[in-house]
């Protein structure tokens, strides 16, 4: 494919009112390759969360796009994101999901590496008769080109020729913050990781978690369940009812593809953060504590999503196919939140997030049921991407002014708008970093033989 | 009597016969999925970590058949074709409290009938039993799901 191939897909007109996407974004294979070696392996992806690796020589393992990595506190404290293939015979040096190791040891001929990358032994070195070009190489792990965090998020890039992780985040940080700040020291990870296949494309789950539109449609059955519930029957652990019309809601799009739907809730009493008000919010303020309490789900983009709907969650993707994705969910809490509030979230963290709850495995019929339909040939574009662009303005509104945030877009509204102008962020970051790979290949040789590998 | 309530309990997911299988609980029946935290380490506690599905009362359970029933979840219609296998039963001597504990594996064979595809979800299982009205009733249903890589609806009918 070529740049002008891959513009051709999105039809992104906004003086004309037009905003569609071609199905091939969602099922094409050789266009997954691409995104998988230009968008997943080319910009700043989340790798995990500190707090998983407090200690010194804890690590965990993970992969950005196909590329097996570990993600290792050394014995100073410093976070360290290093290809998980040996270079002997490229074998992954650490096959567990996490733990603490001060070295890494290839379980195929026992190369040995510490908790920083460095190569510690190359078994039998004395007698291998190498040639003294062999010591010429560097034997360590290859380190990613970029590990940062952001407040306890850790991101990786492989790619050396990247922003710096806070100006990537741009205005999203003010969400990130929102969900940190709710504890005064902090959050931690409750245990229990849970991880599911969806049979979709890995953009319809970014997609999917800012689109209020689907809310009622796709989970009619939770929303009649919440409807029924009686709060005099002991149950205020619980979410009840849902209301679309009437409360102001709306969305933010930032540089980068990243954006964020926002929404007050009915009833903030059932927030589990509400159980903790006084000690929030006079610590957060005003502002701030109303905005801890709406539902904000935040997206950065490829791979990372912080939900708070109804509470918090961290939602990782990773692609496995044009029509299969990996999701795993993390539940982070406050630190020092009281022992009624961590009660509530649990449970409503299950009901809601979980693939056996009473909503998301909801969702996931319906990615399957978008796959499927986008094979038809017939009908190629997308018109769910035109709800909302009457509405649609550029930078800041009052809503952005609160928050001292300036957003690329702001839609806000009392209405059932189910704004769809949200997705458009991620189509159009979409778009821009596969046409920059492949300008940037064809100026390359295809082959590229590196003198210190 | 213990094998065979839990071979009603199988039959009656198979034969969806939900107010059958309702009616084996308890009215504060505990039905308890924990998720996992690494490769060997189920979580524990559910008041303080992650499980799949953690229920502490039978209108819980109720809520989750009326959504199956209400034909608007789309995870659940069409619901998969399921055959529940129930073995390696033991019963644990009784406990003071006049329980009973019955440790079984069971194994569910689910057949997706939108997508063609079958998949076998299997755990290790714990039926706390306790009499009431004259009769043997869950009283607690712990579920350890050992493949918890989740391709397909995880719900009280599928595994």
């Amino acid at each position: 494919m070529n740049p002008a191939e891959i513009d051709a897909l999105i039809d992104d007109r906004p003086e004309d009112g037009v905003f569609r996407v071609h199905a091939d974004v969602f099922r094409r294979q050789d266009l997954f390759e691409l995104e998988m070696k230009h968008i997943v392996e080319a910009t700043w992806v989340f790798v995990g969360l500190e707090c998983q690796i407090p200690e010194p020589h804890d690590f965990l393992t993970t992969r950005i796009g196909r590329q097996p990595v570990i993600v290792s506190r050394d014995g100073e404290g410093k976070i360290h994101c290093l290809l998980n293939a040996c270079r002997h015979r490229r074998a992954m040096v650490c096959e567990l999901m996490r733990g603490n190791r001060k070295a890494h040891v290839c379980p195929y001929h026992g190369w040995a590496y510490d908790s920083a990358g460095r190569n510690i032994s190359v078994n039998l070195k004395e007698e291998g008769g190498y040639t003294p070009a062999f010591d010429a190489l560097d034997h360590d792990l290859a380190p990613v080109a970029h590990v940062d965090s952001y407040r306890g998020f850790i991101f990786a890039s492989l790619n050396p020729d990247v922003a710096p992780l806070e100006e990537h985040l741009g205005g999203a940080t003010a969400f990130l913050d929102l969900g940190v700040d709710q504890g005064a020291d902090g959050f931690e990870l409750i245990p229990g990781t849970v991880t599911y296949v969806i049979n979709g494309n890995w953009k319809m789950q970014l997609e999917n978690s800012a689109d209020a539109y689907h809310f009622v449609p796709t989970h009619m059955s939770y929303v009649e369940i919440l409807g029924k519930r009686n709060p005099t029957e002991g149950r205020e652990t619980f979410q009840r009812g849902y209301k679309v019309r009437g409360l102001e809601r709306g969305s933010f799009t930032f540089a980068n593809g990243h954006n964020v739907m926002w929404s007050p809730v009915e009833d903030v009493t059932l927030r589990a953060l509400w159980l903790d008000r006084e000690e929030v919010l006079p610590r957060v303020g005003e502002t701030r504590f109303k905005w801890m309490l709406h539902t904000r789900n935040l997206q950065i983009f490829p791979n990372f999503q912080l939900i708070e709907a109804p509470v918090l969650q961290v939602r990782v993707n990773r692609p496995l196919a044009p029509d299969k994705t990996e999701i795993t969910t993390y539940c982070i809490a406050p630190k020092s939140e009281s022992r009624a509030a961590r009660l509530r979230r649990l449970r409503q963290y299950e009901e809601f997030h979980n693939p056996s709850g009473l909503a998301t495995p909801d969702d996931m019929a319906v990615f399957d049921a978008c796959q499927t339909g986008q094979q038809s040939q017939w009908v190629d574009w997308h018109q769910g991407y035109m709800r909302g662009l009457a509405e649609v303005q550029t930078g800041d509104n009052e809503f952005a002014r609160e928050l001292g945030i300036h957003p690329e877009t702001a839609v806000a509204t009392t209405e059932a708008l189910g704004d769809e102008t949200v997705f458009h962020s991620q189509h159009r970051e979409w778009r821009r970093l596969l046409m920059k790979g492949l300008r940037a290949e064809e100026n390359r040789p295809r082959l590229v033989h590196d003198a210190a590998q | 009597m213990a094998a065979e309530l839990l071979y009603r309990e199988a039959h009656f997911l198979d034969e969806r016969r939900w107010d059958d299988w309702l009616a084996l609980y308890h009215e504060q029946a505990e039905f308890w999925v924990p998720a996992w935290k690494d490769e060997d380490e189920a979580t524990s506690d559910p008041e303080n970590e992650i499980s799949l599905i953690y229920i502490s009362s039978r209108v819980q359970l109720e809520e989750r058949i009326s959504r199956v029933r209400s034909g608007r979840s789309a995870a659940s219609s069409p619901l998969p074709r399921t055959a529940h296998v129930v073995s390696n039963v033991m019963v644990e001597p009784d406990e003071p409290d006049g329980t009973l504990t019955v440790r079984s594996i069971a194994t569910a064979h689910n057949f997706d009938v939108k997508r063609r595809e079958q998949h076998v979800f299997f755990s290790r299982c714990e039926h706390r039993l306790q009499r009431d009205d004259g009769e043997w009733r869950i009283r607690q249903k712990k579920l350890v799901l050992l493949n918890d890589y989740i391709p397909m609806v995880v719900d009280f009918y599928s595994i």
